[in-house]
């Protein structure tokens, strides 16, 4: 039963072989608006062209052939020009008007050309396909290619590409440029610049004649007060830079409120044995 | 113990839900309950997966696709009917509230009979459009069977679909080998241009479609429905909430004649088996939401910054912070939840947007776990203060749709995270200022208080004056 249906189909197969579908007295011609046929090429199924046929945008191109199945003119169910587009792939039959003498003509020109074509680098390819039912095999053959000129003046023709789901290209946030000091030469130049005035001005003083002379006899007269005094006045200093370092401000107050107290208390003490001695004419 | 424990659970809970994720209720609209025997094998399929088919005829009374607002099937399975209209309780609205609803509707059509106004309606409106002369054929004088279709070439052979771009998830064309889908009698719809409209079946670039009553001699140009791969034999529309509607050109596609029958293509080998049963389970897997279907787990973000807590899913973050986020993904393969692995050339992208994102990273493939694999990605917030979105907006042809949105707001900088003055070279020399002042307001009350005048003791007298 196999070896028959084997051998039917072997002979099926045979048959087919033998009958298939042509087309024959081919010629594509591009004929400008003004109407004259500019210029004619033949070709055939073995032999396409090999030049491409230029398309201006007012142009139209027409194909003529002549549809054979086993060497007699016959209509054929299916007779296509399709125009492929290379870039993507997208492909446009135009069918032919095939009279019952098996001669078929088609006309195209730019404007039936989908907008994806218009747009497309490359040149088009053109093939011819031929088909109808029963035995005869169908013909596929690519014939020619057709190069689109486009007018210069005219704009080009808008195309959307339709929204289709996949992934986007990523972003990746520019972020502002931080804040920037100067070179640190800089800063450490003027920083040395302002630091080496402190020098200057005890210098400064020394020169003019600053002393400490009083001191002892400060210390004799109040000594607790003046150590307090002075003393809780670094202390403020000290205060302050805790509070720059690490205490905020809630830390600060109540300790400098004490600082302050002191510094008071101690103070009148301490500054009323000043005035003494300038009463006693020594300042 | 426990990951056992959990385990057996899971796979008690596997077994338990073996059918598709949205219900097991089929309503099957064909004309006389003896078309059930030419799609036994069809029907013997669905049933095995666990489908609870009820068969009516489109005029019976019984049938109801919705009860006081509830669906009362959750999948619709539409065989050719002779009938012109689907009778009052199928019309196009019924339909399409259907869909809204998220019922799946699997339409197989037919060339030899006349597809109802109510499903062309339906399609229309999914814009999936039909031959206006309702009798089109889908012929292809090169893809044809030899054995059953040598003269009227009206059964396509084709090879199982790959996907039509890359980066989309193959369903269909698995261990096909060299298998032909049989696409005998069978009509072709031109899909219009929308996101939602994916083909999985076109025809061969050599076919075409003609009307056997008008065009039987030949086909003219300005008659021609569509050629070629604009022709889609296997339409799928998926709607945002996820609800599916297939068009199957060819119901004798599914017929039992044509599962597993032995046909020869033009040039073909001699002798191929047909993959219609198995793509035919796919594509009503894919329909009924059987496969295709996707799920996120969980999503956690946390801060990811040294020597501050990683808590997950913070209220609150703050400019510039690194952030990390992962998300969970799982994928239904026909009676359980397994993880889901992006396709090769896609990618699953995290959108950390405002009005718009500022941020679209690809995430990766991080760990696999039992029915889960995490995606993940580590980022840096932008300098911009205000209510972001994590989003992953992961939406894709034959898959179901994914939209996870956290919202966190994001502060500025506090006054006390900037950093410090003694950090910032530019202020090195006021600090030295500062400095300086600070020694030489000491000297000068150490100098006042403690230092006797020069040229001491000189009495300063005022001179009068008249």
């Amino acid at each position: 039963m196999r070896f028959t249906q084997a051998l039917l189909l072997l002979a099926a197969g045979a048959a087919q072989a033998a009958s298939s579908w042509s087309f024959d007295d081919a010629s594509v011609s591009v004929a400008a608006k003004k109407g004259s046929d500019a210029i004619k090429e033949k070709f055939s199924q073995k032999a396409p062209l090999t030049k491409p046929v230029g398309l201006g945008s007012t142009d139209t191109v027409k194909i003529i052939l002549t549809a054979k199945e086993d060497g007699k003119a016959k209509r054929p169910h299916q007779a296509f020009v399709t125009i492929k587009e290379q870039e993507t792939g997208l492909e446009a039959p135009f069918p032919l008007t095939v009279k019952d003498t098996g001669k078929a003509v088609v006309q195209i020109s730019q404007k039936d050309l989908p907008v994806q074509f218009l747009l497309s680098p490359k040149p088009l390819k053109a093939s011819v396909v031929i088909g109808s039912f029963g035995e005869a095999r169908a013909v596929n053959t690519p014939v020619f290619d057709i190069e689109l000129q486009t007018d210069p003046n005219a704009p080009v023709p808008k195309y959307e590409a339709p929204v289709r789901y996949g992934k986007k290209p990523e972003i990746h946030h520019i972020f502002r440029p931080g804040p920037q000091s100067p070179p640190k030469v800089i800063s450490l130049f003027f920083a040395l610049a302002v630091a080496a005035m402190v020098p200057v001005l005890f210098i400064s003083w020394l020169l003019l004649g600053a002393n400490v002379n009083h001191l002892t006899k400060a210390l004799g007269a109040a000594p607790l007060s003046h150590v307090t005094f002075f003393g809780s006045i670094v202390a403020m200093e000290g205060v302050f830079f805790m509070y720059y370092t690490s205490w905020n401000l809630f830390q600060v107050l109540p300790v400098a409120g004490v600082v302050g107290v002191v510094t008071v208390l101690s103070g009148t003490k301490a500054l009323g044995e000043v005035q003494s001695r300038r009463l006693a004419g020594e300042r | 113990m426990r990951t056992l424990l959990s385990f057996l659970l899971l796979a008690l809970a596997s077994v338990v839900a073996a059918i598709s994720t949205s219900g097991n209720r089929l309503l099957v609209v064909l004309d006389d309950v003896a078309d059930k025997a030419t799609y036994s094998k069809f029907f013997a399929d669905l049933e095995e997966r666990e489908f609870k088919i009820t068969y009516e005829t489109p005029k019976s009374d019984s049938l109801n696709l919705f009860n006081l607002g509830e669906r009362t099937y959750d999948h619709v399975l539409f065989l050719p009917v002779h009938t012109k209209g689907l009778g009052p309780n199928l019309t196009p609205k019924t339909l399409h509230d259907f869909v809204n609803a998220q019922g799946n509707i699997l339409l197989a059509l037919s060339a030899n009979t006349t597809t109802p106004t109510s499903l062309v309606s339906l399609l229309s409106e999914l814009d999936i459009t039909l031959p206006t002369d309702r009798n089109s054929l889908v012929v292809d004088h090169f893809n044809y069977d030899i054995t059953s279709a040598a003269d009227r070439h009206d059964v396509l052979l084709l090879p199982a679909p790959k996907p039509v771009r890359t980066g989309i998830k193959d369903f269909f064309s698995e261990d096909a080998g060299t298998k032909l889908i049989a696409f005998p009698r069978g009509v072709g719809a031109v899909l219009g241009n929308g996101q939602l409209l994916n083909p999985i079946l076109r025809a061969p670039r050599t076919a075409y479609s003609y009307n056997p009553k008008e065009q039987a001699e030949a086909v003219n140009g300005d008659d021609l429905f569509a050629a070629g791969q604009q022709l889609s034999l296997v339409s799928t529309f998926q709607a945002r909430n996820n609800a599916r509607v297939t068009v199957v050109g060819s119901a004798e596609m599914l017929q039992d004649k044509w599962f597993d029958a032995s046909v020869t293509k033009l040039g073909g080998k001699p002798v191929v088996q047909t993959f219609n049963r198995e793509f035919a389970k796919r594509v009503s897997g894919w329909t009924f939401q059987e496969i295709g279907v996707l799920k996120v787990n969980w999503v956690e973000h946390h801060l990811e910054e040294e020597g501050a807590p990683n808590d997950s899913n913070p209220a609150m973050y703050r400019v510039k912070n690194n952030v990390s986020y992962t998300i969970s993904l799982a994928e239904f393969a026909w009676d359980h939840w397994i993880g889901f692995n992006v396709p090769e050339a896609d990618e699953v992208q995290l959108e950390f947007s405002m009005l718009s994102p500022f941020h679209r990273l690809n995430l990766k493939e991080e760990s696999h776990r039992l029915a889960a694999v995490h995606y993940h990605t580590v980022f840096t917030i932008p300098d911009q203060h205000g209510i972001f979105n994590f989003m992953v907006n992961y939406k894709r042809p034959f898959l179901s749709n994914i939209e996870e949105k956290n919202t966190v707001p994001v502060r500025h900088m506090a006054h006390d995270e900037w950093p410090r003055s003694y950090a910032i070279s530019g202020a090195w020399p006021w600090i030295a200022g500062i400095g300086a002042t600070v020694s030489g307001f000491l000297g000068f009350v150490a100098l006042w208080m403690y230092s006797a005048p020069v040229g001491a003791g000189k009495k300063v007298t005022v001179k009068k004056t008249q």
